[in-house]
């Protein structure tokens, strides 16, 4: 066995787990069109609308699960409902938001705790409803996607990216990688057919949604 | 997402889930005479002669939130000697295999049959335990429901919950078919206007069952 590799390889390691704490930049970007900003928005749900998703979730890369997902929502008073529900049609969970107010109209173990329910809102919220405010920044990045970046007081920052792949990412305060959103064509009535969110921070699980033929 | 723990709320989740999976799942109630005629003590005696039970059904799911009902289809097999496949082919591709105690959960994913998260299994279990009841019409043996008959036509069995548990499913009702023997649907209701439907087809009384059919997803 040779010893005298193990501190490189340890700082290899070292150099590895680092780089996933390092800041991001920003990316630059060139000046963007108003229709740019439009496409980004656009992203999101607009009006009234319904649908119903086959859920896969992976925790820790292993286990899986499969449910249904239906939500409902009107961005204009940023209004979220969704229920929870086994492939039985047994529900597991279900609540409501209003403005920035949430309500928990039934949930079941393991589906009943508070963190459970911020969590699953906090995703929703990420997926369906457009920041509020202003973007601080959008334009095209050099290799001509269209990038659209809003930032929070809490120094967390969403950015909406299209190109081939359209995506909705979401960085912490450190400018970590916190959440990511892919939504994949075709599109019908404004909602991707399938969308998988992938949550690295703080515990990391992701979720594969396809959308059932018939809603919206 | 937060882990199933062995506590008091987790034996309130499995009662809730035992409730609402066995009554999706009663569809092996069934009779082999005419049931016109019979009585509540006959049409029990004659859950004694199954030996299985074969079929498809469709569940409408109907809740508050949706404008159409969720509709699922899907078919099962039943072997009075302890073993069920209850499967979904649509919209959610999914199987509870049950065999003696064992219950295992699949769902099918990415072209293949990926195993479910442990924590719905002993609730199936569980359910499981109540529908073999259930399927040797021992309903008055039942700690969550109390039966009623009602005579025919149509023939109906009614179940009602007990207190606590009417507090998310209000009664469930299970009609007979005309032909002999064959439950034609289930009928769940729920406070706030939620119902589960679930319609019966072609189904077949005891036909021979490959092993394979409980064995594998």
């Amino acid at each position: 066995m040779n010893f005298r590799k193990k501190p490189k390889i340890g700082l290899f390691a070292l150099v590895m787990l680092c780089a996933g704490c390092l800041y991001t930049p920003e990316t630059a970007l060139l000046p963007g069109t108003q229709e740019d900003l439009e496409s980004c928005v656009a992203l999101f749900p607009s009006g009234h609308w319904e649908c119903v998703h086959k859920i896969e979730g992976v925790i820790q890369g292993e286990r899986s699960s499969s449910m249904l997902g239906i939500i409902r929502g009107y961005p204009a008073g940023r209004e979220l409902h969704t229920v929870l529900l086994t492939p039985e049609g047994f529900i597991l969970f279900e609540a409501e938001q209003h403005e920035h107010a949430m309500s928990v109209l039934k949930a079941v173990a393991p589906f009943d705790s508070p963190a459970f329910a911020r969590g699953l809102m906090e995703d929703l919220n990420f997926l369906s409803l457009a920041p509020e405010g202003g973007p601080s920044k959008w334009g095209r990045t050099a290799d001509g996607a269209i990038l659209c970046r809003w930032e929070s007081p809490d120094g967390t920052r969403r950015e909406v990216t299209l190109s081939t792949v359209r995506k909705i990412s979401l960085r912490d305060k450190h400018g970590d990688l916190a959440k990511e959103a892919l939504f994949m064509a075709p599109f019908v009535k404004g909602l991707a057919s399938q969308m998988e969110l992938r949550v690295h921070k703080p515990a990391p699980y992701r979720l594969k949604m396809n959308l059932l033929p018939g809603t919206p | 997402m937060a882990e199933c723990s062995r506590d008091g709320r987790m034996r309130k989740s499995v009662l809730r889930e035992i409730v609402f999976l066995g009554a999706v799942t009663v569809a092996g109630l069934v009779a082999d005479e005419p049931v016109h005629s019979q009585d509540w003590a006959s049409l029990k005696e004659s859950f004694r002669n199954i030996q299985s039970v074969k079929a498809e059904f469709v569940q409408e799911r109907h809740l508050q939130i949706l404008k159409a009902p969720l509709v699922s289809e899907g078919r099962f097999f039943y072997l009075a000697s302890g073993s069920l496949r209850w499967e979904y082919l649509s919209p959610l591709q999914s199987v509870m295999l049950q065999k003696g105690d064992n219950v295992q959960l699949y769902h099918f994913s990415e072209g293949a049959w990926k195993q479910d998260m442990a924590q719905g299994v002993e609730a199936r279990r569980m359910v499981l335990a109540e529908m073999s009841q259930w399927f040797q019409g021992r309903f008055e043996e039942s700690r969550i429901f109390r039966h009623s008959y009602s005579q025919c036509p149509p023939c109906r069995i009614l179940l009602t919950p007990g207190e606590g548990i009417n507090k998310f499913i209000l009664g469930i009702e299970i009609v007979l078919s005309d032909r002999p023997g064959v439950i034609e649907r289930v009928e769940i209701t729920e406070p706030g206007g939620s119902a589960t439907r679930i319609v019966f087809r072609n189904v077949e009384l005891n036909a021979g069952l490959p092993s394979k059919v409980f064995d594998e997803p």
